[in-house]
């Protein structure tokens, strides 16, 4: 059959995943000297001091709740879910992101994800614990959150099961704990190679400790590739099922706004969005500053602002089918309440996220921005600011003006809502920047994989590489 | 090229025998129509969605594996382009629909519409004549789009030049978005309108998706037959089927995730405006159909599909990808008939007759347009490499 001449044409060779020139020694050198000899950068330290003063913020606020109640926030019947809530659902979009890449990724084998997923999951964990702090606060009484659960109490209270609340204690526990199994299998192999190379005897106790006797036999990386497929195997519905859950918080109540049918899929996008948004939002900087540019290089800042596009555009098509069923559904309620989104009190909001999440990702499709860094990373930000918006028109828009004229509340955060959103920033920068500076922010021995073969040492001591995933 | 001339011989065959049997089903569809013209019409517009479907799905297929790439496409893009060359059959199958719009939708009967405010109110979007040009926007664009794709492709064929497989990713990510657009509304308007009264968000999605599922289950089923014959035989390996499959498998569960998600969500709002439809669809032997479509449009293909060596094998996969294209098409009699049967249960000899009376004339159509070019896009350069990696294995 094949008469024609066989040749590797030119269009199919993909720009390269890693910088010119590395084999598997500096590979590892680049990656582990950040966590063991590298003087810490000043940016370092200043950003840190940064993130810490914001969580000594958030701190300080949550002392004052407990103290005073959740009536320093802005909530009053109708509106009883303001900020909290809008930041609940924010923070867990934003995870999303890390598993996606991590599991959904390495599941297609793209083998692209692999300088990015570490970092990626890192900040899956710490948006999480973000997001499940909020529900937390907001019960009124926090120190009762464990009646939450299911278990048998003398005061025979049972939570309702028919309530997604409940779902959504489920949902978030099992999520934090699959992602934090996740992240820290993913970590060992490496957490061997630094307590390896550590010079210092106490790094070498801690990371010796937390690396769990990793020795690299044949033995322990077949079961290790076992562990970490079936992780991810059990992960990949969990970035699916959890927002999911967060949509069934309000899709499934009959509040014009809420009750839409369409909100599990475009929830889901729309955390896979922001979550994307947030990766290119701290990769960026990070590989500026840590000079990480021939391994986060230009593909995968293009391939990442593809899924941003594309998860973008569904996200819009949730928009859009929105509007047009409220006008087509006949329902009065449905069309005044698409009306006050448009040209109610909270129109600025609605506009704006309109603009920072419709309009604005449409520039994605040029390959000229998705190449252009600056503009990438600003794009970013507007995308991760139109989604906390959108999260806000839902929640605060629909609730404020509902069926009962009588009951209409204008809301506004206070200063609290404010402080404890700040702050929470500041709990996710800090536990960022630790992480950037005590673990190898990027997976040593699977960025190894992507050395070209000719660099490879061909002893059999150390051919991990030829073995496939 | 033996087996070449006599794949050549059975596609010339297969072309003519649907042909036969389709003309002869629409025949008795006609008799059928003059005896009982509302029956006719329920079934008509079943066997027009059905085939559509997997029109349209094709396409989206297509252009999918023009954006993103992967070797599952090769095998399959022959067959997809040649599917999507069928929408020019859907616009001729069409005619019959505006014929009967008055036998199926509530809001083309004027004396209807004079005694219902709540169809007046809808009646900016509902009505015949901005019907009329939102089929004609949505058909040309689908044929716009099946033209160029296919015409590219046959050039690719002739100079091999490479710039061809950029022009035709880059037609083909607005082109998603495109038909996302237009597939949704031409659902609300030949489907979902049909109970104007109710209305889902989600509905364009759902049948985006089962679309979707049955173009992958349709092209599965022919590359299963045709792998069997040597010069197809060379781009398909069991790697390409297991990436079949687990689209498959993941449009599988697309689709139930989708169903479960609006259930949840009418089921627990319980209001007077949407509860109907599940109403309709689970009463006087409705409620039968969705436990089948529960089991073996959900639970059996996602259970078969998790195992590697069924996607492995043309054979397995193929079977599973045939029951699944079948409860496609029971799933499609579910959204549509409970809409206009409301009592009860009922299947009409013409829902049969109906189904492959279009199918014939489908298949017929895509056969023809199947032999009229290679198998394989020869000089499209993935199919190159593919092949030099094959070799080399």
């Amino acid at each position: 059959m094949a008469t024609e001449p066989l040749k590797g044409s030119p269009h199919l060779v993909p720009a390269p995943l890693i910088g010119p020139g590395y084999d598997y020694a500096t590979v590892t050198d680049k990656i582990s000297s950040i966590v063991l000899t590298q003087k810490t950068p000043r940016s370092w330290i200043f950003g840190f001091a940064v993130a810490f003063f914001l969580l000594m913020v958030l701190m300080f606020a949550i002392g004052r709740l407990f103290l005073l109640g959740v009536g320093i926030w802005g909530i009053e019947i109708p509106v009883g879910w303001g900020w909290a809530i809008v930041n609940f659902v924010w923070w867990v979009g934003i995870a999303h992101a890390g598993t996606l890449i991590s599991a959904i990724l390495l599941l297609m084998h793209q083998e692209w994800r692999t300088s990015i997923n570490r970092f990626a999951e890192a900040m899956t964990l710490f948006a999480v614990s973000c997001a499940g702090m909020f529900p937390l606060l907001h019960l009124g009484r926090p120190w009762m959150f464990y009646w939450l659960f299911p278990y048998p109490n003398t005061m025979k209270v049972w939570p309702q099961f028919r309530s997604p609340l409940v779902w959504d204690v489920f949902a978030v526990s099992t999520y934090a704990t699959v992602s934090l199994m996740f992240w820290y299998v993913g970590l060992i192999p490496d957490l061997a190679t630094i307590r390896d190379r550590s010079k210092r005897r106490v790094s070498q106790k801690i990371y010796g400790i937390l690396a769990m006797g990793w020795r690299g036999s044949a033995a322990h990386w077949k079961r290790y590739e076992t562990a970490y497929l079936l992780l991810a195997g059990l992960a990949t519905p969990l970035v699916v099922s959890v927002h999911s859950v967060v949509s069934f918080d309000f899709a499934v109540g009959i509040v014009p706004g809420w009750h839409s049918t369409i909100f599990p899929p475009y929830f889901v996008a729309g955390a896979i969005y922001s979550g994307f948004a947030m990766v290119l939002t701290i990769s960026i900087p990070v590989r500026k500053v840590y000079g990480l540019e021939d391994f986060i290089t230009q593909r995968h800042l293009d391939n990442m602002a593809k899924i941003l596009l594309a998860t973008g555009l569904i996200v819009g098509y949730g928009y859009v089918m929105e509007t047009f069923m409220a006008f087509y559904s006949g329902s009065p309620y449905d069309k005044f309440m698409i009306m006050a989104r448009m040209t109610g009190p909270y129109m600025k909001f609605y506009w704006a996220l309109i603009f920072c999440n419709m309009v604005v990702p449409q520039f994605l499709w040029s390959t000229r921005v998705r190449s252009n860094i600056t503009g990438l990373w600003v794009i970013s930000i507007l995308v991760n600011i139109g989604m906390w918006l959108e999260r806000y028109v839902i929640v605060v828009g629909s609730l404020a003006r509902d069926y009962m004229p009588t009951m209409w509340y204008r809301y506004s955060g206070t200063a609290w809502d404010v402080a404890t959103y700040v702050g929470s920033i500041g709990l996710f920068l800090t536990l960022l920047f630790l992480f950037l500076r005590y673990l190898p922010m990027i997976s040593i021995f699977e960025l190894r994989q992507l050395v070209p073969p000719e660099k490879r040492p061909t002893a059999p001591g150390a051919t991990r590489a030829t073995v496939e995933g | 090229m033996n087996s070449g001339t006599s794949l050549q011989t059975g596609l010339e065959r297969v072309e003519l025998r649907a042909l036969v049997v389709g003309a002869v089903a629409l025949l008795l569809c006609g008799i059928g129509a003059y005896s009982r013209p509302d029956e006719f019409y329920q079934s008509y517009l079943f066997a027009f969605v059905f085939w559509m479907g997997i029109s349209i799905g094709c396409t989206e297929v297509l252009m999918l594996h023009h954006l993103v790439g992967g070797d599952w496409g090769l095998a399959i893009r022959r067959l997809l382009e040649s599917a999507s060359r069928t929408l020019w059959v859907m616009l001729v199958l069409f005619v019959p629909i505006l014929v009967g719009l008055r036998h199926l939708y509530l809001w083309a009967r004027p004396d209807e519409v004079l005694h219902s405010p709540e169809l007046q109110q809808k009646s900016f979007y509902l009505n015949v004549p901005f019907f009329l040009v939102r089929m004609a926007v949505y058909f040309i664009v689908w044929l716009v789009y099946g033209q160029l794709l296919n015409k590219w492709s046959t050039e690719q064929d002739r100079t091999g030049a490479p710039a061809i497989m950029r022009r035709l990713q880059s037609l083909s990510g607005p082109g998603i978005v495109i038909f996302g657009l237009t597939v949704t509304f031409a659902a609300i308007d030949l489907v979902m309108s049909l109970e104007p009264h109710w209305s889902s968000t989600i509905y364009g999605m759902m049948f985006i998706v089962g679309e979707v599922l049955s173009a992958l289950s349709f092209v599965i089923v022919i590359a299963m037959i045709l792998a069997e014959h040597k010069p197809f035989a060379a781009v398909t390996s069991p790697k390409s089927f297991h990436d079949l499959g687990n689209l498959l498998l993941t449009f599988v569960i697309l689709w139930a995730y989708i169903a479960v998600a609006q259930l949840i969500i009418i089921w627990s709002g319980n209001l007077q405006d949407e509860i109907p439809w599940y109403l309709r669809r689970t009463a006087g032997g409705w409620g039968n159909v969705v436990l089948i479509l529960a089991v073996f449009h959900f639970a059996v293909p996602f259970l078969l599909l998790l195992s590697r060596d069924v996607k492995r094998k043309a054979r397995a996969l193929g079977a599973v990808a045939f029951g699944v294209l079948i409860m496609q098409f029971i799933d499609t009699f579910w959204l549509i008939e409970p809409a206009l049967r409301q009592k009860q249960f009922h299947v009409s000899w013409m829902d049969f007759a109906g189904a492959i009376g279009v199918g014939g004339l489908w298949i017929a159509f895509f056969a023809w347009q199947l032999k009229k070019r290679p198998l394989i896009p020869l000089r499209d350069p993935r199919v190159e490499k593919f092949l030099l990696q094959e070799e080399r294995a």
